[in-house]
C-alpha cells in the first residue's frame, strides 16, 4: 500500500530530497512506516522525540510517545517538527 | 430595540469589516467589549496585535520585554529604526495608539511570569502566544486554561509557520501537544514574511472566537510550509493525562 507523507514544520528542508510517497506492504502499521521514513534520514537529519504524528489529518501523538496503528493505503502521515520562533 | 454602544464614529470606522461575510454590528460590539493579551509583540505577535488594533479590539495588551536590535527588523513591524537600541514595548504601544484612537493599549514591558500570566488571564478574554520559548508558550497555555478562555498560539522557524487553537476543557491544549518543552535555538532563521502572515492568522482566528463569526480552528494545528507551498490541517487529541488540562 502507498502512504503519503509530508515533513513540515521545523524539518520541511528534508522533503526536497525525500519521496513524498513510501510502498508499505499491505497490513504495515504506523511504526513500519515509521521505520521506514527513519531508513531514509541522514544522522543530522533525524526527527526529534518531540515530532508531532497525524495520520489522516488525526494527530496520534509525537515520536517518542504514540500507540502503533493501522494504515491503509493512500493515508497521509504528516511530520511535524516542533516550532517555538516568535 | 437595543442601544448600540458604537459610536457614529466607530461605525463609520468599521464600515468595511460589517456586513455579510463578515462581521454583524453584534459582532463588531463584542470586539469591543473583548481584552486580549498578546505575548510577544516581535514577528508574528506585533501584525497580530495591529490586526486586533485595527479591527477594533477594546483593550489590546502587549507583553514585550527587551530593546530592539537591527536583526529584529527583518520582521518587527510595530518598529522602526528609531526604536533600535530603546525597549520596544512603549514604542509599539504609541505606535498601536495612532493606528485606532477607539483602542485602549496597555503595555507590560516584560514578558509575564506565572503570576503575572494568571493575573493577565483573569482580566482577558482571549489570550495570543508568540514567544520563542515552549516555556513560555506553556506558561500561557496554563494560564488560559486556568482562566478558561480561548488560546492562540502562533509559531514560526524559517519559511514556516504553525497556528494553534484551544478551546480550554473541549479540545487538546499545547501541553497535550508537548508535555516536556522541546528543545528551541535562541536564535531561529525566519523570514519577516511568514511571520507576518502567521501572525496575521492568529489574529483573524481571534477575530473570529470574538465576534461569533465564521468557524475558528478549535482543536486544530494549522500548518504553512511556505517553502514548500503546503498546508497541513491537524485534528489535535486531548492527553487524557495532560498536567495542565485533565480535569478541565
Ligand atoms: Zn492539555
Amino acid at each position: 500500500m502507498k502512504i503519503q507523507i509530508v515533513y513540515t514544520g521545523r524539518s520541511y528542508q528534508i522533503a526536497e530530497r525525500l519521496p513524498s510517497e513510501i510502498d508499505l506492504s499491505d497490513g504495515a502499521k504506523l511504526d513500519d512506516a515509521l521505520h521506514a521514513v527513519n531508513q531514509l534520514l541522514s544522522d543530522d537529519e533525524q526527527l526529534p522525540p518531540s515530532c508531532l504524528i497525524s495520520v489522516a489529518g488525526s494527530h496520534v501523538g509525537t515520536l517518542a510517545s504514540h500507540e502503533d496503528q493501522s494504515l491503509k493505503d493512500g493515508d497521509e502521515l504528516v511530520l511535524i517538527a516542533p516550532v517555538a520562533g516568535g | 430595540m437595543r442601544a448600540i454602544s458604537l459610536s457614529p464614529e466607530e461605525l463609520e470606522r468599521y464600515d468595511r469589516q460589517i456586513g455579510p461575510g463578515v462581521l454583524s454590528v453584534d459582532g463588531q460590539e463584542r470586539l469591543k467589549n473583548a481584552s486580549v493579551l498578546i505575548t510577544r509583540v516581535g514577528g508574528m505577535g506585533g501584525p497580530a496585535a495591529l490586526n486586533l488594533t485595527m479591527a477594533g479590539v477594546g483593550r489590546v495588551i502587549i507583553a514585550h520585554g527587551g530593546k530592539m536590535i537591527s536583526p529584529d527588523l527583518n520582521r518587527q513591524v510595530l518598529g522602526s529604526e528609531s526604536v533600535l537600541g530603546k525597549p520596544r514595548a512603549p514604542d509599539f504601544g504609541e505606535y498601536l495608539r495612532t493606528m485606532n484612537r477607539f483602542v485602549e493599549v496597555e503595555v507590560i514591558g516584560h514578558e509575564p511570569d506565572d503570576a503575572d500570566a494568571a493575573a493577565l488571564a483573569a482580566r482577558c478574554d482571549l489570550i495570543i502566544s508568540c514567544p520563542p520559548t515552549f516555556e513560555e508558550r506553556l506558561r500561557l497555555n496554563r494560564a488560559a486554561v486556568q482562566a478558561g478562555i480561548p488560546f492562540i498560539d502562533a509559531a514560526q522557524w524559517g519559511i514556516t509557520g504553525t497556528l494553534i487553537v484551544v478551546k480550554p476543557g473541549e479540545t487538546a491544549c499545547l501541553k497535550c501537544l508537548y508535555p516536556e518543552p522541546p528543545p528551541f535555538e535562541e536564535f531561529f532563521p525566519v523570514i519577516g514574511a511568514i511571520s507576518s502572515a502567521t501572525g496575521s492568522l492568529a489574529a483573524l482566528e481571534a477575530i473570529k472566537i470574538l465576534s461569533g463569526s465564521g468557524k475558528p480552528l478549535w482543536g486544530q494545528m494549522l500548518t504553512y510550509d511556505g517553502y514548500q507551498g503546503n498546508v497541513a490541517k491537524v485534528k489535535l487529541s486531548r492527553r487524557e493525562s495532560c498536567a495542565c488540562c485533565a480535569g478541565v
